[in-house]
């Protein structure tokens, strides 16, 4: 104590160089460390639990909320089931219609050919900056870093780190991680990062400044990216700017992605990071630039 | 004893904030309840304490949330020294000084989180992080800092009529 109090700003002063040095060194590591995996062996199991009361009292919360508005949606919702009946039986239908199209022209399901796993997120980020989640899988499910993560409709991110029962997940709305994207109608490419002064709205930078984008175009995972395989949604084209600086456009992208009240997520337990050099000749020859330039030479 | 509530306050903290705390956010803004129980525990027990507390508290948070170890920690480390400055020599009971204590160490602390991780990769829009997070979150943990205060307060005061008892000081 009186060591301390003798040498105590000496002390502060080493202790936070020892924190800053802590974290030059373990920006750039790839797996927890053992003491990090060890604590949040211990916590996750607790936050899993405190997740599940909460959300058990919120939704009680919300049941005495809308009571009211139950009664008149039970007797608009009994219309419309008549209305859907009738509509479920037409569509099945088209349904048995449509499956022989499909063989017919075989077309790839997008979704169907990577194997992903369910998991919940049990604990977000505390604090008001960035949008990190922690979800109940980790490397005893199959997760490694890098994986990706996709919510039913489109995607959410990334494994940033996985542990023994739990894995970081870095959102696609945290401004710190970008996206390699593409314009499903122009094909124009961009990068999307989250926009940390409007929570959960993403950018598109870097597009070239004569690309035809517009508002409402549909904007997914490039083929460029070494993490994400390409083809998944992200969202959809809100407002578009041109940067006068750097003589590029960017756009305001809304992810499909409802961020704010999700609470299960798709992880696809495939790593494209490592796979990129193996199917790198199989996805050339699909591409289209490598189709146009054979079809030219033949026809010279 | 006093160590093991100190961690086991700081663990369910932990807990809280990172799940029950997600329902109550007001206009996208969670309260920072570890500042005002670094604050409390620095200004009942002083500078070393307070470092150590505060230290323990970023680590937590860094090890479970943060993409790199340190940021926290050291923030933490730095508001408890600070706020143990304010041990000595002053009564424990009233409540406008941890308050205060409190709403300047949040400023404090987000605002070096601020300049350290945001700032240095060139985001400059100052004006509007203080507006949309800086002082709503202020604000948030001004409100909690009463009650987490009293609380600390009281288990403080439990645990020294304990101390005193075992050591027989008197």
């Amino acid at each position: 104590m009186d060591f301390f109090n003798r040498y105590k700003k000496t002390i502060i002063a080493i202790a936070s160089l020892f924190c800053l040095c802590l974290v030059f060194i373990t920006a750039e590591r790839t797996a927890p460390t053992f003491v990090e995996t060890g604590v949040s062996y211990l916590i996750t199991p607790f936050q899993k639990a405190n997740t599940a009361v909460s959300e058990w009292i919120g939704s009680k919360i919300n049941i005495i909320k809308h009571l009211d508005e139950v009664e008149n949606e039970n007797e608009k919702l009994a219309k419309k089931v008549l209305s859907l009946e009738e509509e479920t039986n037409r569509l099945k239908q088209m349904e048995k219609e449509n499956k022989k199209l499909t063989e017919l022209l075989e077309i790839s399901q997008k979704y169907k050919q990577y194997p992903t796993t369910g998991a919940r997120i049990i604990a977000k980020d505390p604090g008001n900056w960035y949008d990190i989640f922690i979800i109940d899988k980790g490397t005893k499910n199959g997760i490694e870093r890098n994986m990706v993560v996709l919510s039913s409709n489109g995607l959410v991110g990334k494994i940033s780190e996985a542990g023994y029962n739990y894995s970081k997940v870095v959102s696609i709305i945290d401004d710190t991680d970008s996206v390699s994207s593409q314009n499903t109608r122009t094909e124009d490419i961009g990068f999307v990062r989250g926009d940390l002064t409007n929570k959960g709205i993403c950018i598109m930078e870097y597009i070239d400044n004569e690309a035809e984008i517009i508002e409402g175009d549909e904007i997914i995972t490039s083929h460029l990216s070494n993490i994400y395989p390409p083809g998944l949604t992200i969202g959809y084209v809100k407002e578009i700017y041109s940067d006068l600086n750097t003589l590029t456009k960017y756009a305001v992208v809304e992810p499909i992605v409802d961020f704010k009240n999700l609470e299960t997520v798709l992880v696809i337990t495939q790593n494209f990071e490592k796979n990129i050099s193996f199917d790198v000749k199989q996805e050339n020859t699909e591409s289209k630039p490598f189709d146009v330039e054979t079809t030219s030479k033949a026809d010279d | 004893m006093r160590y093991f509530i100190t961690s086991l306050i700081l663990i369910v903290n932990l807990i809280l904030q990172s799940t029950l705390f997600q329902y109550i956010e007001i206009i996208d803004i969670k309260p920072n309840t570890t500042i005002a129980i670094i604050v409390a525990f620095a200004f009942l027990c002083g500078e070393l304490p307070g470092a150590i507390i505060g230290f323990a508290a970023g680590l937590l948070q860094d090890i479970f949330f943060g993409s790199y170890i340190g940021m926290h920690s050291m923030l933490g480390m730095l508001t408890g020294f600070l706020c143990g400055k304010f041990y000595i020599g002053f009564y424990k009971e009233g409540l406008l000084l941890p308050l205060s204590l409190t709403i300047i160490s949040t400023l404090f602390y987000e605002l070096c989180f601020y300049i350290l991780n945001i700032l240095i990769r060139g985001n400059m829009s100052v004006l509007y992080f203080l507006r949309a997070v800086i002082l709503p979150e202020t604000a948030y943990t001004a409100i909690f800092s009463v009650i987490i205060y009293k609380i600390i307060y009281l288990i403080n005061c439990k645990l020294e009529e304990r101390e005193r008892l075992t050591r027989k000081l008197f």
